[in-house]
């Protein structure tokens, strides 16, 4: 049950590209399905069905505007009818667009389509500017008959497709507009370079608004699954991992074939174990800031022998540096899993003492003889040496390599820590 | 994990019968089979109890030398178990059983007074040599575990060091050395051979390091318990 309803988060985000149809959507869902998304919080649901805030209050500015626009294209008329050498045609072009005008009103439709007929029919009434006025009063800069209304179209593009269909749009008037005019009057110049600001500037806000929606909703969805997965590691602790750990302990006492059975259940302990401790908040992080926790990023490493030793807070590095240190700890591992035998084990501890953060990589195995290694490097085998020390050198740390008198070799690699650079 | 096993042979062994335990923890096939073993290795189960108030008040009316723990159980933490009992002045030493790995909540039972811990997975012969060490007074130190108390001391001095009337110990660079040693696995035999130092000298360099983080948080546990409500006068 648990992981279909978790396939519906990512879904719904992922709709909400759809303009329109993610609020009937969701809200269908949540009425059909009252135990739908436990994972979502009324707060999340709530920012999450509010997704179009902005772009709604832009749509009702536009229903808003469409009218007064309207109205002062009537009104301009109005003052100069005795200009005009058609007056019924003029009347005629803004019944028609009156008519669009309340049919936008009683029934929106905030699609591409309506919105292509919308700018048609403000583009023709430019147009339609030249039948009805004498040439002489268009080249002397007389307002056309839409005078603004087009404008509302442009807004329009700019909400469904953002700035470029913002500009687009504008285009397509200030086209018409020259075309109209066929000699360019100084308010055809300055209107065209206002409507492509308008659609311009409102498409750049609306993607924006979208992309910003975006984040906030990834963010949500892996703060959810977060949460899933504490719930999630809660019950294993509390029931499977106490049991297979009980079997494996039992078995070991029994001996023989129930010893087996035991390993292998004390294995898949372990693994289960790593398993859901782990967190996102690594994922989260780097979404917020581009910084990672050492300790998640070596999560991994943990297992046929290895222990990640790591304090209680995370080790924060900014991502290329981790990423550099990551592959210098799996580059000494490699070493010791080639050098060490069979039977060693290793452990990785991480240290930050404010001022620079250490990884040190201990093995239980043979250990290196002194010189061994710069010998390697004098015969040109850099391997070691080059992977470890100098991905420590360009992150501006050092490396060094050593040998206990127990055995076992130990590599400590030593970062600066920007943090305290600042 | 060899660090327990010689600290126990050297100290403890062929005395099991003199230690007194208490086993708390809430599943039922665990505490016994745990009660069991301490039985049959030759310790003294006085009590068990299956939630964290229980724990507390067999812990209290029993004083056993040592509770053995589960860091999960029901009503109260094991960090609160241990605030409980450090703020009742009950001497009992606390070995910490967890089914989770080394995180903060085993942090929080060691600065409230936790000797020892160690991960359920553990072989019962690394658990009984953990019980007798931890008898001893000796701490039960993991790799896990002593990064995590690095990690600790490293964020009180990032913080700047508690309260001015309560400033948090800092580490010696000696303690610090030995610390980063266990954390990588290293047993006290070890440490001793690499730094030219006696078995002795490196585990009382141990205790220091469970001293100062300790002392700096009993003060502050006392009070926790007193708030919570946890009733510190009469053991029943």
């Amino acid at each position: 049950m648990g992981s279909p309803r978790h396939g519906a988060g990512p879904d719904r985000l992922g709709g909400s590209d759809a303009m329109g149809t993610t609020e009937q959507r969701a809200a269908g869902e949540d009425g059909g399905e009252p135990v739908d998304a436990p994972d979502l919080t009324p707060s999340t649901t709530a920012v999450l069905e509010d997704e179009h805030a902005i772009v709604r209050a832009l749509w009702r500015g536009v229903d808003v505007f469409r009218w007064l626009a309207l109205v002062y294209a009537a009104w301009s008329v109005w003052l100069r009818h005795d200009q005009i050498a058609h007056l019924v045609g003029a009347v005629a072009v803004l019944g028609v667009l009156t008519g669009w005008t309340i049919l936008q009103t009683l029934r929106p439709m905030r699609t591409f389509r309506a919105y292509a007929v919308e700018l048609a029919l403000g583009c023709s009434a430019i147009l339609a500017t030249r039948l009805v006025d004498h040439p002489a009063v268009i080249t002397a800069g007389a307002k056309t008959i839409p005078s603004i209304w087009p404008t509302a179209a442009v807004v329009g593009f700019a909400v469904l497709r953002g700035w470029r269909g913002g500009l687009a749009a504008a285009s397509l008037v200030a086209a018409s507009s020259f075309v109209e005019v066929v000699e360019p009057t100084a308010n055809t110049v300055s209107n065209s370079i206002f409507g492509l600001l308008i659609g311009g500037c409102i498409g750049y806000c609306v993607d924006l608004a979208r992309s910003s929606h975006a984040a906030l909703g990834e963010a949500m969805r892996l703060d959810a699954a977060r949460a899933e997965r504490d719930r999630l590691a809660r019950t294993v602790h509390d029931g499977v991992l106490q049991t297979l750990a009980f079997i494996n302990r039992r078995a070991s006492d029994l001996g023989g074939e129930a010893a087996r059975l035991g390993a292998m259940a004390g294995e898949q302990e372990r693994i289960l174990r790593t398993l859901v401790s782990q967190t996102d908040l690594a994922e989260v992080s780097r979404a917020v800031s581009g910084a990672a926790d050492l300790r998640a990023l070596l999560r991994h490493i943990e297992g046929d022998g290895v222990q990640l030793v790591a304090p209680a807070e995370p080790v924060v590095l900014p991502r290329r540096v981790a990423d550099e240190v990551v592959a210098a700890v799996e580059a000494a591992l490699d070493n010791v899993r080639q050098h060490a035998g069979d039977d060693a084990r290793a452990w990785v501890l991480l240290d930050d003492d404010g001022d620079e953060i250490a990884v040190t990589i201990r093995d239980s195995g043979r250990g290196v003889a002194a010189g061994r290694l710069e010998e390697a490097v004098g015969q040109g085998r850099l391997g070691v040496s080059s992977s470890i020390r100098g991905r420590a050198t360009d992150l501006g740390g050092t490396a060094t390599i050593s040998s206990g008198p127990a055995g076992g070799t130990t590599v400590e690699l030593r970062i600066p820590n920007r943090r305290t650079a600042r | 994990m060899t660090d327990q096993d010689d600290a126990a042979s050297q100290d403890g062994s062929a005395t099991n019968e003199h230690i007194r335990v208490v086993v708390a923890d809430d599943h039922p096939m665990w505490r016994d089979a745990v009660a069991r073993d301490l039985a049959d290795a030759g310790f003294e189960v006085l009590a068990t109890a299956d939630d964290g108030r229980s724990a507390v008040a067999r812990t209290r009316a029993t004083v056993p030398d040592v509770l053995v723990l589960d860091l999960n159980l029901p009503g109260l933490t094991g960090a609160q178990v241990c605030a409980a009992l450090a703020a009742a002045q009950v001497p009992t030493r606390i070995l910490i059983l967890s089914a989770s790995g080394d995180h903060q909540d085993v942090l929080d039972a060691v600065k409230a007074g936790a000797l020892g811990y160690l991960v359920k997975s553990a072989g019962r012969e690394e658990f009984l040599a953990a019980v007798r060490a931890t008898a001893a007074g000796e701490p039960v130190f993991t790799a896990g575990l002593a990064g995590l108390v690095l990690g600790e001391f490293r964020r009180a001095k990032a913080a700047g060091g508690g309260t001015a009337e309560r400033p948090i110990p800092e580490l010696t660079d000696r303690e610090t050395e030995i610390l980063k040693y266990v954390a990588t696995g290293m047993g006290y035999k070890e440490i001793a051979a690499t730094l030219f130092l006696s078995h002795r000298t490196v585990q009382n360099h141990v205790q220091n390091i469970f001293g100062k983080l300790q002392m700096h948080n009993r003060v502050e546990l006392v009070r926790f318990a007193m708030e919570r409500g946890l009733d510190l006068a009469d053991p029943t």
